[in-house]
């Protein structure tokens, strides 16, 4: 017999713990692969959501100083990792000339279209790619408005060519589908022949690198910028980013934060199975103490069970993770609205969770291994079990400091932005172990004042409940630290997205307020005026049809400011209408003085990426002209992601010459919103532009936006049901590690009743008193993720405190550890008398 | 060496003294005090008094369960006090055998295996293990018992066995913690008889701790606590087993 052999028969004499025990790894590594999943399913998600609100994720390769480029210059970029393809572009205004007469003048965008459709990088509504040298695509909606179709011929001027070429529509772009790229062009040529058309042959504006959705962008453009000639810079185009990646990144640290907590929760999920299962057996490991074995042979003894049952369990919990990953990730998908998002499992998901179950076993059999050798020799002569140590040890003391310094100077360095936002995770989390360290401490005055409100018909259940709960300081932290990091995860999740949605929303709200909004197909223009919308003529058009309260336009172009891309937003705001834009250290008329002195206020997340402050006099550039600007605030904003400059209108025509509106904004007089539906649909369709109504507007945001929540909540939800197990796994072992002395309350006389009574109230205090240090520890939590957030977004986002959350979440945490007690209590009551007692 | 130690004594305690702390209630319990001990090899010694009189305490020390608070153990010139904790360890896996009140076998082993424990602990092939294990439960009359459970034997029998643990690594001095105190009278003499027995056939040391007079007697000497301290030490009854005993 080797001593393995007493392992083995110790399970098969006791079957039940040892499966306990691996059933907690299998529940602890389910949890993780089955987050790990759903985030990744939600990340892809979300690349799709950026997709359709942004277009493809793009690197710009341009000419340094600007101007066009020799496409030669530029090395291969296939092979750069995350760069799924590169489009080289030129842009040029063309005219095209219909057969009925009427003569209009759009952006072209010059491309392979060919390549692009066959990449899926760019998709047609109808027809055929452009192949030859007569055939050109139109935007969807502008061949709508111009009433032409596939097939339509159409004459196009070109240079040095006295007679227009005569060209033939050979398919329509689905809209939004070359946004991407496009830039606000609406017609398509193939490259060479946009080339020939301009006599500018092998000259491009640009090549515009489409990044894979799981890609890190901004690694993408410095593995290209170090390939790059001097001549060359890397950029990422100011107009991509939008408020959508703005959302999705308060979503994308919510995701880390949920899989880093669900590392945390498996930790005390087999760390408490695992102390339970050694302590269950103190009194025989203090008899093989006794008959002679070393601290070292017990330690590795517990161990070695524990990487068996870790290995175990960790297969078993991969299986079980990938099987609920499949429903929670369609789950995530519908509420994406991305059906085809499909459910990806990385083929090192099956190995890594193994190892993880192993792993995070033998790690949480530390401090058991530990408790194990230092077992008292003597307590294994003892008729009964040593009572545990009474008050808090210093050990957590320790931990309550050391965490909570660690997470704070972390939290500092995040804010500082010497560390990246990314790591808050392991901060909060941190901070989360801070907080469970604290249970032994505020566990006891908690639980007593808890105490305080059970029914006096219940007071000797309560007391003994409350003895029960205090005399194992370090059990009760394990099971509550699972309770905590599930309640936690809950209301600081749940604060930390409600109030990064609010924020976006309340911005949405103040930057589109209206009834009807009118915009150009493509709405960064990126041109100067000639190529722009006839906005006056708009606007006096709608004005004029009754009904209509006020027009706001928009003016909006791209251009640089202290070295840094960002889009320049011109509009006036009625003095008697509320301001649009939130600002930052200034009052709204201050702000209001500024833009009439013809000012510019810039977006916080510009001015951190710039280093812009406010009082600053800047260059900004459009146009290829360089002007002066004095930034007299800083606004929040989440136009392009918060890289943005406001000026008036007037301030925008007189320093950039900006003249048109890309953007109407109309507001119906009270009650007669739908009125204006027909006359405004008339004002677009000879104009060229897209209507949509503010409920559709809101309706498209919301969509986003409820999205993003309902995969972030169905996320959490699994959180909470790992919890769930997790605790009513700790539970039950909990109640039937104590059956003797359970059966000695029998033996004294307590009823079934009155034991199962006690049992269910131990559990409920033990999940009241969780469930509000969870609370501390979510709100703390909430603030973490916000803190974490304001070096990218620029400005702070206000905590709120939201009792919806708060009580969701403390309830569903006392109803889980109620019902988890409820079922091996009337277990542990019913046993025979005699066998509870002799229970080991 | 102290006057009246014997030079072939197989263990010796010298000022021996064990208080336990209260945990900051009063200055501490004092248990055991100022105990001088010399027992020869091949004696067979009772330790008696009434509950609290530091009986058990003294055993713990002389088998290397607790440490003293002042004072040594010598076994066999090993200081324990010398060791530490794995040295301890393998001075009670080779050279000392317990036997306790409660049995204390492993449930989930059998009663070969239970024997069997102290040899896997110190690392002996399987074949060395098994051999040893049966030879002790012959010694004790157990054989017929070796594959069974402890909860499907006696008390008088998982004593028995308990007792053949004690002897499988032919242990130096075998301690016996109120051995009887679980048995009726008919297994409570068994045993003593066993015990007697191995003194006097086969040479071992054996010191007893009891609170029965009666199974005191059974011993070639008797040493009589109260309060901690060693207040008498008689001849017992079995002259046989008292061949080198040295009072002081």
């Amino acid at each position: 017999m080797r001593l393995w052999h007493l392992l083995l028969r110790q399970w098969r004499n006791r079957p039940g713990r040892a499966l306990a025990t691996a059933a907690s790894v299998a529940v602890a590594v389910a949890a993780v692969v089955a987050t790990w999943i759903s985030a990744d399913a939600s990340r892809a998600g979300y690349g799709r959501i950026a997709e359709a609100l942004d277009g493809i994720p793009v690197v710009d390769v341009s000419a340094r100083g600007g101007g066009r480029f020799v496409i030669d210059e530029l090395p291969p970029l296939a092979d750069v990792p995350g760069v799924r393809a590169a489009v080289p572009l030129i842009y040029r205004p063309a005219r095209l000339l219909l057969d009925d007469g009427r003569r209009i003048t759009q952006l072209a965008v010059g491309v392979d279209a060919v390549s692009l459709v066959r990449l899926g990088l760019l998709e047609l509504e109808a027809g055929e790619p452009c192949r030859d040298v007569d055939e050109l695509l139109l935007d969807a909606a502008l061949a709508r408005s111009l009433g032409l179709g596939v097939g339509d011929e159409l004459l196009v001027p070109a240079r040095r060519r006295l007679i227009p070429r005569r060209m033939r529509v050979s398919g329509l772009v689905k809209p939004g589908s070359a946004g991407w790229f496009a830039e606000g062009a609406d017609v398509v040529f193939d490259i060479q022949v946009l080339e020939a058309m301009s006599l500018a042959t092998a000259l491009v504006d640009r090549v515009r690198v489409a990044v894979a959705a799981d890609a890190s962008r901004p690694k993408v453009q410095q593995a290209i910028a170090a390939r790059l000639p001097t001549n060359l810079v890397a950029e990422i185009p100011a107009g991509q980013a939008s408020m959508a990646e703005d959302v999705l990144h308060s979503a994308n640290l919510g995701l880390d934060f949920v899989t880093g907590l669900t590392v945390a929760m498996a930790f005390f999920i087999v760390g408490n199975a695992m102390l339970m299962n050694v302590t269950e057996r103190r009194r025989g490991f203090s008899l093989l103490r006794l008959l002679g074995a070393t601290a070292r042979q017990i330690r590795r003894f517990v161990t070695t069970e524990a990487a068996i049952l870790g290995a175990a369990g960790g297969l078993v919990g991969a299986a079980a993770g990938l099987a609920a990953a499949g429903p929670i990730s369609a789950g995530i998908a519908r509420a994406l609205q991305a059906p085809a998002l499909g459910f990806a499992v990385q083929p090192w998901i099956l190995p890594a969770a193994v190892l993880l179950g192993f792993l995070v076993a033998v790690a949480a059999a530390w401090w058991p291994a530990r408790e194990a050798t230092a077992i008292d020799l003597l307590e294994g002569l003892a008729a009964a079990p040593a009572p545990p140590p009474q008050g808090v040890p210093l050990t957590f003391i320790l931990a309550v400091v050391g965490f909570a310094l660690i997470a704070l100077v972390n939290q500092a360095l995040v804010i500082l932005e010497v560390l990246p936002p990314r790591m808050t995770v392991p901060g909060g989390i941190t901070l989360l172990l801070a907080f469970v360290a604290t249970t032994p401490i505020l566990l006891p005055p908690i639980v007593r004042v808890l105490g305080w409100f059970v029914p006096r018909s219940l007071r000797i259940e309560g007391m003994l409940a409350t003895e029960q709960i205090l005399r194992q300081p370090v059990r009760t932290a394990l099971t509550t630290g699972v309770l905590i990091v599930a309640v936690s995860n809950g209301i600081g999740l749940g604060h930390a997205i409600r109030d990064n949605v609010d924020d976006v929303l309340g911005w949405y709200g103040r930057m589109m307020r209206a009834d009807w909004v009118l915009s150009h197909a493509g709405m960064l223009q990126g041109v100067a005026e000639a190529q722009s919308l006839d906005s006056k003529e708009v606007e006096k058009e709608v004005r004029a049809l009754p009904g209509v309260a006020s027009v706001e336009g928009l003016g909006v172009t791209t251009g640089r400011v202290a070295g840094g891309a960002c889009v320049i937003v011109a509009r006036d705001v009625p003095a008697d209408q509320p301001l649009p834009l939130l600002p930052v250290d200034a009052t709204e008329a201050e702000l209001r003085a500024a833009l009439d002195r013809g000012d510019a206020v810039a977006g916080t997340v510009l001015a951190r990426r710039t280093g812009i402050k406010a009082g600053d006099e800047v260059s900004v550039e459009v146009f290829g002209r360089t002007v002066p600007v004095k930034i007299a605030a800083l606004v929040v904003d989440y136009t392009s992601g918060g890289a943005s400059l406001h000026v008036r209108r007037e301030t925008a025509r007189s320093l950039f010459g900006l003249r048109s509106a890309d953007i109407l904004l109309v507001t119906a007089e009270p009650g007669r919103s739908e009125e204006l539906r027909e006359p405004l649909e008339r004002i677009v369709a000879d104009h060229t532009m897209i209507l949509r109504s503010f409920g559709e507007v809101q309706r498209f945001v919301d969509r986003i936006v409820g999205g993003v929540v309902n995969s972030l909540w169905a996320i959490l939800g699994l959180g909470f049901v790992v919890g769930s197990l997790g605790v009513a796994n700790t539970v039950t072992m909990n109640v039937l590690e104590k059956k003797r002395t359970l059966g000695l309350l029998r033996a004294v006389g307590m009823t079934r009743g009155q034991v199962t009574r006690m049992v269910v109230l131990e559990s409920l205090l033990l999940g009241a008193a969780g469930g509000l240090i969870g609370l501390a520890a979510g709100l703390v939590t909430a603030v973490f993720i916000q803190l974490a957030s304001q070096p990218l977004l620029g400005h702070p986002i206000n905590v709120t405190f939201r009792p919806g959350v708060v009580l969701t979440n403390l309830a569903a945490a006392i109803a889980v550890t109620t019902l988890a007690a409820w079922l091996p209590a009337r277990r542990a009551v019913r046993l025979d008398l005699l066998e509870s007692i002799s229970a080991e | 060496m102290p006057p009246n130690f014997l030079p072939s004594s197989i263990v010796r305690a010298e000022g021996l003294e064990k208080t336990f702390a209260t945990a900051g209630v009063g200055p501490g319990v004092p248990a055991v005090q100022a105990v001088d001990l010399d027992v020869a090899r091949g004696e067979f010694v009772a330790i008696t008094g009434a509950s609290g009189s530091g009986k058990s305490t003294l055993l713990h020390m002389l088998g290397g369960i607790t440490r003293p608070s002042a004072g040594r153990v010598l076994l066999e010139d090993t200081d324990l006090a010398a060791l530490d904790d794995d040295g301890l360890a393998a001075i009670r896996r080779r050279r000392i055998g317990f036997v306790f009140q409660r049995y204390n076998l492993l449930p989930e082993l059998s009663l070969e295996e239970n024997v069997a424990l102290p040899l896997v602990l110190d690392g002996a092939t399987a074949a060395t293990c098994s051999e040893a294990a049966r030879e002790a439960l012959a010694a004790v009359g157990m054989s017929h018992r070796a594959a069974h459970r402890p909860d499907a034997l006696s008390g008088g029998e998982q004593q028995r066995g308990a007792i053949a643990r004690a002897l499988v690594t032919s242990p130096a001095i075998l301690l016996a913690d109120e051995p009887t105190g679980a048995l009726d009278s008919v297994n409570s003499a068994n045993v003593l008889a066993l015990l007697q027995s191995l003194v006097r056939d086969r040479g071992q040391t054996v010191i007893l701790v009891t609170h029965d007079p009666g199974i005191a007697a059974a011993a070639g000497r008797i040493v009589r606590m109260r309060d901690g301290r060693i207040v008498e030490i008689v001849p017992g009854g079995s002259a046989a087993c008292a061949t080198e005993a040295a009072p002081r």
